[in-house]
């Protein structure tokens, strides 16, 4: 990405920083921040109260390769909801979050179905996300403890590497998370997850910074998984918009069903 | 008169001196020997009950897979990988290995069954209607309802299942399941009915259905199966009959591998308890004998006292000691013998009567599950060969054993001593 581009991002992710920190934010030198303080900045940078986006879902398998359209709507940590697009033979499939619970509306039989606690591990639409991934999205601080691992240069680019370790009581399946965040803009560029005996089980990379819904955000997100070579979920926004008016009532189950039609 | 039977004759002789002694002693022989029997033909009984109900219930005796599906049991791992196979080739090639009487296709899915508000996880079988009964009870007779039909999208679930969700038969589900393209394969289906095993895990989760129907479900194509299970006619000779096939398909020109697992590998635990109950056995046979030895040696000993100046007298004649011992050692086997043709006399109708007309104590005990099987306490007896073998030699050696002190006694015996004690 050249620097003109990052320009006009640049300026904006002060104008939001300023407004999102309040007063704790200094023009100090960043280490100065707290380890903690800067992933709850990113968080909030990367989420917003409320968003909706449209975006591509390509999954590559060792077995078949696919691509999905889908429209998303998302309130806070705990309400969001998705719609296929494409192809046409699942458009209209639909999951909704509300809270802890994922719910599938499947318009080839009109039915809802709630996905039982013990499916939550399995894959969201033949993805490498899980149906847990897309629920326990909550805010990093409220979960981990996190230090910084690494303050300096890499690949040309003045960065922080977060371990995160999981708080005792968190519910959490990662024995440890790796975060690396470029200093200049707060952008996330990789996400490492560890499994309890610190094994790495999976890497999401961001790229393709742009500015979306007037915030500068990764608009391509790649989830690799560690043990299957070759398999890639790539997110890619084309639409992104924050702060819509959705509320709670949007994320209902009749919703889920009448949106489709 | 032939000298080499004489201490056979005199043996014999001695035996009946105390007829009722001798009945005695025999008879406690002949019952150690029935109880050996019995309690060997009950424990194969048992033993093959459990086989049997572990592996006809759902799992066939004999599986065959792709190599590389266990132990992931991936969707994919299919039978001839992705081109597939002659589905009815390899069945007609299964069935004519000699001992396997019957074989069955199935394909494996997991994912959703929903009803109302409520959704379980649940394990799908796809399989042959018309095949799968000749192999699995599982459809045979439903609790509730039938089984589901080939072509129809029916399926047949468990107790669990069914309370969970609610339903019977006749009710709609919805099922949801990873299709193998890696989009979300949803239907509504029919409950043809509801089984019961009483094994929790079968009776939660456990769906059976057409195999087209699951094939159509997870967009697997007709050739594409992930298993043959097969009802062998000798449970224990499932191992063998595993290679013989591997062997056979290879021979007859099949382009794709195959891997056989009989029972003794995917129920490792029936197979280790089928042995570790063969050692038990002999530990009680064992015990069975060892109590008689000490029975029928005692009779013996007194014998050998009572005779004690008749052998002073054989031996004051000039008869050479070992020839003393083995009249007393060939009068303990000859005593064993009896016991065993009265033994073996008196188990005949004993084993008769428990294989074809075993007690149930069901009324007593009810159903219980043992490694995971459900077992019927039915006294049932399988006929064995090793069983009344095995009984025979220990009643034997004990016999020969038992005479062996009371012979040392009868040669340590000083004439002198013995006649000098009128």
């Amino acid at each position: 990405m050249s620097r003109g581009s990052l320009r006009a991002p640049s300026r904006l992710r002060f104008a939001i920083s300023l407004a999102l920190l309040g007063s704790f934010y200094s023009p100090l030198p960043a280490h100065a921040q707290s380890a903690r303080e800067i992933i709850d900045l990113v968080d909030q940078l990367m989420r917003g109260e409320s968003s909706t986006a449209r975006i591509t879902m390509d999954i590559r398998t060792e077995n078949w390769d696919r691509s999905l359209t889908l429209r998303t709507w998302s309130l806070g940590a705990d309400y969001s909801l998705i719609r296929v697009e494409t192809p046409q033979r699942e458009a209209g499939m639909a999951t909704l979050m509300a809270g802890q619970e994922v719910w599938n509306y499947l318009p080839r039989v009109d039915r809802t179905i709630k996905v039982p606690s013990s499916m939550m591990a399995g894959s969201w639409m033949g993805s490498h996300f899980s149906n847990d991934d897309l629920v326990k999205e909550s805010r990093l601080v409220d979960d981990f403890s996190i230090e910084i691992a690494f303050n300096g240069e890499r690949e040309g680019t003045e960065v922080w590497e977060f371990v995160l370790t999981p708080l005792p009581e968190a519910p959490v399946v990662w024995g440890k998370i790796r975060y690396q965040v470029r200093k200049e803009d707060f952008m996330p560029t990789w996400t490492r997850y560890y499994d309890e005996s610190d094994e790495i089980v999976r890497t999401m990379i961001f790229s393709e910074f742009r500015v979306m819904g007037s915030r500068l955000v990764p608009s391509v997100m790649t989830m690799v998984p560690a043990d299957k070579p070759g398999e890639t979920t790539v997110i890619r926004y084309h639409e992104l918009d924050f702060d819509v008016d959705l509320d709670e009532d949007f994320f209902s189950l009749r919703n889920l069903r009448r949106e489709s039609r | 008169m032939d000298d080499r039977w004489i201490w056979w004759r005199l043996a014999w002789r001695n035996l009946w001196r105390n007829r009722r002694r001798t009945f005695i002693t025999a008879s406690a022989l002949a019952f150690g020997y029935l109880a050996s029997v019995t309690m060997i033909g009950l424990w194969r009984g048992m033993l093959s009950e459990m086989i049997e109900t572990g592996t006809n219930l759902v799992t066939g005796q004999l599986q065959i897979h792709a190599p590389d599906y266990y132990p992931e049991r991936s969707m994919y791992a299919t039978l001839g990988g992705r081109e597939g196979i002659d589905v009815d080739e390899l069945l007609r090639l299964t069935r004519d290995i000699p001992g396997i009487v019957a074989a069955s296709p199935r394909v494996y899915g997991g994912g959703l069954v929903s009803s109302g508000s409520e959704t379980v996880a649940g394990l799908f079988v796809g399989v042959d209607p018309d095949l799968e009964v000749e192999v699995t009870r599982l459809l045979q007779t439903p609790a509730e309802g039938r089984a589901p039909r080939a072509g129809e999208r029916e399926i047949l679930i468990g107790r669990g299942m069914a309370n969970v969700l609610d339903v019977g038969p006749g009710a709609e589900v919805v099922l949801v399941v990873p299709a193998s393209d890696g989009s979300l394969g949803n239907d509504l289906y029919r409950v043809s009915g509801v089984f019961e095993t009483g094994l929790v895990a079968l009776d939660g989760s456990f769906g059976i259905l057409p195999i087209g129907s699951l094939q159509e479900l997870m967009a697997l194509p007709e050739n594409r199966i992930h298993e043959v299970a097969a009802a062998v006619e000798d449970p224990f000779s499932a191992a063998a009959l595993g290679d013989s096939l591997a062997a056979a398909l290879g021979a007859s020109g099949l382009d794709y591998p195959v891997l056989p697992r009989p029972w003794t590998v995917f129920r490792a635990e029936l197979a280790e308890y089928a042995s570790l109950a063969g050692a038990v056995n002999a530990i009680v046979v064992g015990i069975i004998f060892i109590m008689a030895v000490f029975g029928v040696a005692n009779t013996m000993l007194l014998g050998t006292f009572e005779r004690r100046r008749e052998f002073a007298v054989v031996r004051a004649l000039g008869t050479q000691p070992g020839n003393v011992a083995l009249t007393v050692v060939y009068e303990g086997f000859i005593l064993g013998v009896v016991a065993l043709a009265a033994g073996a006399l008196i188990s005949v109708p004993v084993l008769y009567w428990l294989h074809n007309y075993p007690p149930d104590l069901s009324a007593m005990f009810g159903d219980f599950t043992m490694s995971g099987t459900v077992v019927r306490p039915v006294l049932r007896a399988e006929y064995s060969v090793d069983g009344p073998v095995i009984s025979a030699v220990a009643l034997l050696l004990t016999s020969i054993l038992s005479a062996l002190y009371p012979a040392y006694r009868a040669v340590k015996i000083m004439p002198a001593d013995a006649l000098a004690d009128i």
